[in-house]
């Protein structure tokens, strides 16, 4: 039965959602209201937050991002770990500020949270062998392509040229054995280990090429609670001046560049878009 | 929903499928037509009055059928090509090679199994069958031929047939080196759409009609054609 005093009840409780939504209309004014704004951050996903043995410390490459966020918002950073699954209950419910959790963004997520600006691109790449004159990915169209089964690689590249033949191993190391043997002429696999494949080729590397684009691209980005604009705005300035002095590159170079473990080469994204 | 059977009835994940079961029964019947005569040359080889074939014969035998049949595939896709010249090599790659090294490991392995298969057929035909033929004035290939091997491949038609339903069986181990017959199309379709139980129970369910149609075979025939007690 639905009577008065549901309906009292229930403007009541209107009343209340109405008034805690205008209580958090404007993060960014809480935010400074405080004096601190709070990152949720995994702190065990090396290179982009983790907690240095050494010095027992808080470090990474998001870290250091948020530091910035941080610094332009003139407020004091505070770091919550938080799990992987725990990320976007954490943001909804309020009980951070801010996601930056090595979030990849889909547009799954888009229907319950904003993203900032791209701040890293991770995805699989392919080696080709350098006799095969390939120096991009639509050259590859009806070419034999090998890579492991299973994996996100043969979707992948398939979506990324749609004619290419497909061949499938049971592991990474078989698939890059047929294209040393040539079997095939490229192979796919995500980018970290197919650095690490590469190494492994020794003298014989000059006979190998990876290409510069990445296929199946996992952009990261920070996340928001939805329609927070004002923070957006302020995160995606941030990232912006990043990208634009130079210190993106710098903090990529810090983290994922030379000498680093991960050892990428050389940066293949910028900063500048907060569309996937 | 638990089982969706309509990705097995249209569209392209059924379409997968259907290919790797035709491939699945090509590289059969194509190991088969090698396997059989290879299989019959090296049983007239180990039941020859000559010692170096009867010592050649045995040697292939003993070593193709002690290795196993995954050990073999990976060493005809990937070892023995390296050991060939160049210009072979690169026809051999330009053509498919994942099929064409399917296709000699299954039939080199069935074959030795049909082989000996042959050989217990040739033993059950008394010593006095080419004796009589020899004796009648046909030369010894012409006893073997026209005398010997028909009366021994009829008696190994069962054992046979029993053979070729484990090559039909094999052929799906041809996965491994990226053949894509119905094991590996099945194992795509999982992979694509997480819908490993239709997959798998298409593939099951293929291997079980095929397997049990060449069975039925070899009844009918057995039926048709019984082994003549000599």
């Amino acid at each position: 039965m639905f009577n008065r005093r549901h309906l009292i009840l229930s403007t009541f409780a209107l009343a209340a959602f109405a008034g805690a939504g205008l209580a958090h209309a404007d993060q960014l004014a809480d935010i400074r209201k405080k004096g601190q704004i709070v990152f949720g951050v995994l702190g065990t996903d090396e290179p982009n937050s983790f907690i240095e043995p050494k010095t027992r410390q808080l470090v990474g490459y998001e870290i250091d991002i948020a530091h910035a966020v941080a610094k332009k918002l003139g407020v004091k950073p505070v770091f919550k770990q938080i799990s992987v699954a725990a990320r976007i209950p954490e943001l909804q419910q309020g009980h951070v500020d801010i996601l930056a959790a090595s979030l990849t963004h889909n547009k799954e997520r888009e229907s319950q949270i904003d993203f900032g600006l791209t701040h890293f691109v991770t995805g699989s790449k392919v080696m080709v062998r350098t006799a095969s004159g390939i120096t991009s990915l639509p050259q590859l169209a009806g070419k034999k392509v090998v890579t492991a089964r299973g994996g996100t690689q043969e979707t992948n590249i398939r979506k990324a040229v749609p004619t290419v033949e497909v061949v499938t191993f049971e592991n990474t190391q078989q698939a890059f054995q047929a294209l040393r043997q040539g079997k095939g002429i490229a192979y796919v696999n995500d980018e970290s280990s197919l650095l690490s494949d590469y190494g492994k080729l020794g003298p014989a590397a000059k006979g190998f090429t990876i290409l510069p684009q990445s296929i199946g691209n996992e952009p990261m980005a920070l996340g928001l609670r939805k329609g927070e604009k004002g923070l957006k705005a302020v995160v995606d300035q941030t990232l912006r001046e990043l990208e634009s002095s130079g210190a993106a590159e710098r903090l990529f170079n810090k983290w994922y560049g030379p000498g680093t473990r991960t050892n990428f080469a050389k940066r293949s994204f910028t900063i500048h878009t907060d569309q996937i | 929903m638990f089982f969706d059977p309509t990705i097995l009835q249209s569209g392209q994940y059924h379409d997968w499928l259907v290919q790797g079961l035709v491939l699945s029964i090509q590289l059969t019947i194509v190991s088969f037509a090698f396997a059989l005569p290879f299989g019959a040359l090296l049983a007239v080889m180990r039941t020859s009055s000559f010692a170096l074939p009867r010592a050649i014969g045995a040697t292939l035998v003993e070593a193709i059928r002690n290795v196993p049949l995954l050990a073999h595939l990976l060493f005809w896709y990937f070892a023995f090509p390296e050991l060939l010249p160049e210009s072979l090599r690169e026809v051999l790659y330009a053509n498919n090679p994942e099929v064409v090294c399917a296709v000699i490991a299954l039939s080199l392995y069935a074959g030795v199994h049909m082989a000996e298969d042959i050989r217990s057929g040739i033993r059950a035909v008394p010593a006095t069958q080419l004796e009589a033929a020899r004796s009648l004035g046909l030369g010894r290939v012409a006893a073997v031929r026209l005398v010997l091997l028909p009366q021994a491949l009829r008696a190994s038609v069962p054992p046979l047939l029993s053979q070729t339903v484990n090559l039909w069986k094999d052929s799906s181990v041809a996965t491994v080196i990226g053949a894509a017959e119905l094991m590996y199309q099945a194992a795509r379709v999982e992979t694509a759409s997480f819908r490993s139980l239709e997959a798998f129970t298409f593939a099951t369910l293929a291997y079980l009609t095929v397997s049990l149609l060449i069975s039925a075979a070899a009844h009918l025939f057995q039926r048709r054609y019984p082994v003549r007690t000599a």
